[in-house]
């Protein structure tokens, strides 16, 4: 039993709120007017970047030592979660590291971290890539890979960081990225990446790959939420003001219950995301409830994404309305992070866990 | 550990499960087989008051956690062994609350005073629900009047919890129907005034632990002095435009995060027993079994959240009308699917009606109703994000 026990607390730290209050104001100014501008530009108008860069968001998870902030899973989902409400396609495209960072700092550590990520950050533009490899292949330094991602949300592949059941390795070079037309998430491009060479490092242990995993989909899953936020608060707002049948289509019942429900589906999935960061950030085992969260994220964005598109009728369905553009983003991020199956058979697979709600030590 | 509790609260939490282990799923098994609430001279009352768990509840002392979220999770706790049990628990239960903080100090002394050290099972009760009313409580018809004696009560109340043994009863009444909400205050009615007659206590489908009383109230008087407040605080409210209603909705507030506390109580126990037939049969190799498990483990998961999210804002003072009708909403739902997946599970030896998965499958449905249904509080929560007009 440990001797000092954090206690139940939802509260937000206030350098958290600090970070999402400077955020927030960031992604209002620069990220949500260019909401279909940065979508057709497929990118980031670089001087937006630029800010990001020099307010340190790029490094918020890196150690102190290589020049972070330092900060833990709990910072990261609040902080994916302010940007994502603007558009998650730029916050894709401002964290250039992405959730690679996660497999070099749990599996390689600090080392791999300042000898892998550091040098990107400092080319502009550079963007690093994880790819979820679903087998477990045991690979050695300079052994050969090959490989091919059918869609990631980037226009390069300068890093390619490998992640499998158990443990990672880095490519020795890039990746080839060849533009493809994308579903959704476009601010942050839209690849197929091929991959092949010589593997640089690798390292082997399952633990360290199911603590990458998971920081990976929570990475995915907060990034979802921050886009049913938005997507649950505008179609409110739109509902409350558009009258029809005498009334503010939002007091008919029939979608005042579907409003309630939404809103709910979200913060079920914000509820278990942060718990499950919290769990990160005290260094407990969080396999099973970041899995468990993401799969919750999922299935809320599922009646999330269309029923924002749906209380705006037929306008929902044009582009005039960021909700048609939430659809898609959510419904594309659920596709990341090795999927829902995957993550479902790994929340599935602790049953015992699972129930001993305030059992055991 | 699931949640990290301080030590204290661990505690009362593991002292909790062994009465519950020991007494209480016994005591609410038996109830059940007999489709009747334990008589009050049933010993298990005796040895509740000779364990000294009524004393302990008045006296635990504050831990690292606030009242309310130590309320959710020993609610949970309390309620996995039988939640029809913990009702029943002798006590001045749901109204303690309104008297502690609305009454004058007579009142409290006269009333709770009795509860204080208690030596002999004893219950005070809460009567709120009419039979035409349901979760429209603005809408009561039991009528209060003043005399030169006192005060006259005339209507009808239902699905009032321990009414028939209780010491004492706080009746919401209306002085004036034309005034709706801002009419209404709350009044003592003690055991065997006259007037308070037709008493019958209700045959239900699960929560049989504890009594679910009609009764009413007809020329049934009462002292002056049994207005919960005093007389005056009626003129003050009628002066300033406030109500005793106010207050009682911001009991319900965290009345409903109890409710759901209760709830995720019985969606646990409920998972357990899923879990264990799934296990033996092996039945939870089967990935459809296995996923649909998971599913309900998450949905419990995040209604605890949200129970205890409602709870702490309690513990911080601040707002929670939204959180604690969402709580109530998803700790209700998922016992229910608890309920109904461990049927599944179970399958025909739950069909055969001698397993606790039946019992509390039954047992479960009522938490979507008491303490206002899903759908009333889907309404509460379109008042706040939509405004949702009365």
């Amino acid at each position: 039993m440990p001797d000092t026990y954090p206690a139940i607390d939802f509260g937000v730290s206030d350098d958290n709120q600090l970070i999402i209050d400077s955020l927030s104001g960031f992604a209002a100014e620069q990220l949500r007017p260019n909401l279909r501008a940065f979508e057709t530009a497929r990118a980031v108008a670089p001087e937006v970047a630029a800010t990001f860069a020099e307010m340190g968001f790029e490094r918020l998870q890196l150690l102190e030592d290589l020049g972070g902030a330092g900060l833990g899973m709990l910072t990261r989902v609040l902080a994916n979660l302010t940007l994502a409400r603007a558009d998650a396609g730029a916050a894709l495209a401002l964290d250039r590291l992405g959730p690679a960072l996660y497999a070099l700092q749990e599996l390689g550590g600090a080392a791999a971290v300042e000898q892998y990520a550091l040098p990107l950050l400092d080319k502009p533009s550079a963007r690093a890539v994880l790819v979820i490899d679903h087998a477990d292949r045991r690979a050695k330094a300079g052994d050969s890979i090959h490989g091919v991602v059918a869609w990631a949300p980037t226009d390069r592949a300068d890093l390619v960081v490998g992640l499998g059941p158990g443990g990672g390795w880095v490519l020795e070079g890039p990746g080839l990225a060849e533009p493809v037309r994308g579903a959704a998430l476009h601010a942050a491009g839209a690849s197929r990446i091929e991959f092949g060479g010589r593997i640089a490092a690798a390292w082997q242990g399952e633990a360290g790959a199911a603590r990458a995993l998971a920081k990976a989909r929570l990475h995915a899953a907060s990034l979802m939420l921050g886009v049913m936020e938005d997507a649950a608060a505008f179609s409110r707002d739109y509902a409350q003001g558009r009258v029809a049948f005498g009334q503010p289509i939002a007091h008919h019942q029939g979608l005042a219950f579907l409003i309630v429900d939404m809103f709910n589906a979200v913060a079920q999935g914000r509820l278990l995301v942060e718990d499950a960061a919290r769990r990160i950030d005290r260094g407990a085992d969080a396999t099973q409830a970041a899995a468990a969260a993401f799969v919750e994220c999922v299935e809320a964005s599922r009646f999330v994404g269309p029923n924002g598109v749906q209380i705006l009728g037929g306008h929902g369905f044009m582009r005039d309305y960021p909700v048609e553009k939430a659809m898609r983003d959510v419904r594309a991020l659920g596709l990341l992070a090795g999927g829902i199956h995957r993550a479902q058979d790994e929340a599935a697979s602790h049953p015992d866990a699972l129930i001993a709600a305030f059992e055991g030590a | 550990m699931e949640l990290s509790l301080s030590p204290e609260l661990r505690e009362q939490v593991l002292a909790a499960r062994e009465w519950g282990r020991a007494e209480v799923r016994p005591a609410g098994l038996e109830a059940d087989r007999a489709a009747a609430p334990l008589p009050p001279e049933h010993p298990y009352f005796q040895r509740f008051i000779a364990s000294g768990r009524a004393r302990a509840r008045a006296e635990a002392s504050e831990g690292p956690e606030g009242r309310m979220v130590r309320a959710v999770v020993l609610g949970e706790e309390g309620a996995y062994w039988d939640r029809g049990m913990g009702v029943a628990t002798p006590g001045a239960g749901l109204p303690s609350g309104a008297v502690s903080a609305s009454g004058t100090a007579e009142q409290k002394e006269h009333f709770l005073g009795r509860f204080r050290d208690l030596k002999e099972p004893r219950w005070a009760s809460f009567a709120l629900t009419e039979p035409g009313g349901g979760s429209d409580t603005a809408a009561f018809r039991t009528r209060a009047q003043r005399t030169d004696r006192g005060w006259v009560l005339n209507g009808a109340k239902c699905f009032i919890g321990n009414a028939k043994r209780a010491d004492w009863l706080l009746v919401q009444a209306t002085l004036d129907p034309s005034k709706g909400r801002a009419g209404q205050r709350s009044f003592f009615v003690e055991k065997g005034t006259p007037g308070f007659t037709g008493v019958r206590v209700e045959k239900k489908m699960g929560l049989r632990a504890y009594e679910s009383v009609s009764f009413s109230l007809e020329d049934c008087e009462i002292p002056a002095e049994h207005i919960l407040g005093g007389e005056t605080r009626k003129e003050r409210a009628e002066g300033s435009g406030a109500s005793a209603y106010g207050a009682t909705m911001g009991a319900l507030n965290s009345a409903r995060v109890g409710v759901a506390a209760s709830a995720l109580g019985i969606a646990r126990a409920a998972l357990d027993e899923a879990r264990r037939f799934a296990g033996e049969s092996g039945a939870v190799r089967h990935p459809r079994i296995r996923d649909q498990i998971e599913r309900v483990v998450r949905k419990l998961r995040a209604a605890r959240l949200a129970t205890l999210h409602a709870g702490w804002l309690v513990d911080q003072r601040r707002g929670n009308i939204v959180e604690s009708s969402m709580a109530k909403i998803l700790s209700a739902e998922v016992a229910q699917e608890a309920g109904m997946l461990g049927m599944e599970i179970v399958g025909l030896e739950a069909g055969a009606g001698d397993e606790l998965i039946e019992k509390l499958f039954r047992d479960a449905k009522a938490l979507n109703i008491v303490e206002g249904t899903g759908q009333i509080q889907r309404v509460i929560m379109a008042r706040q994000l939509v405004g949702l007009p009365r």
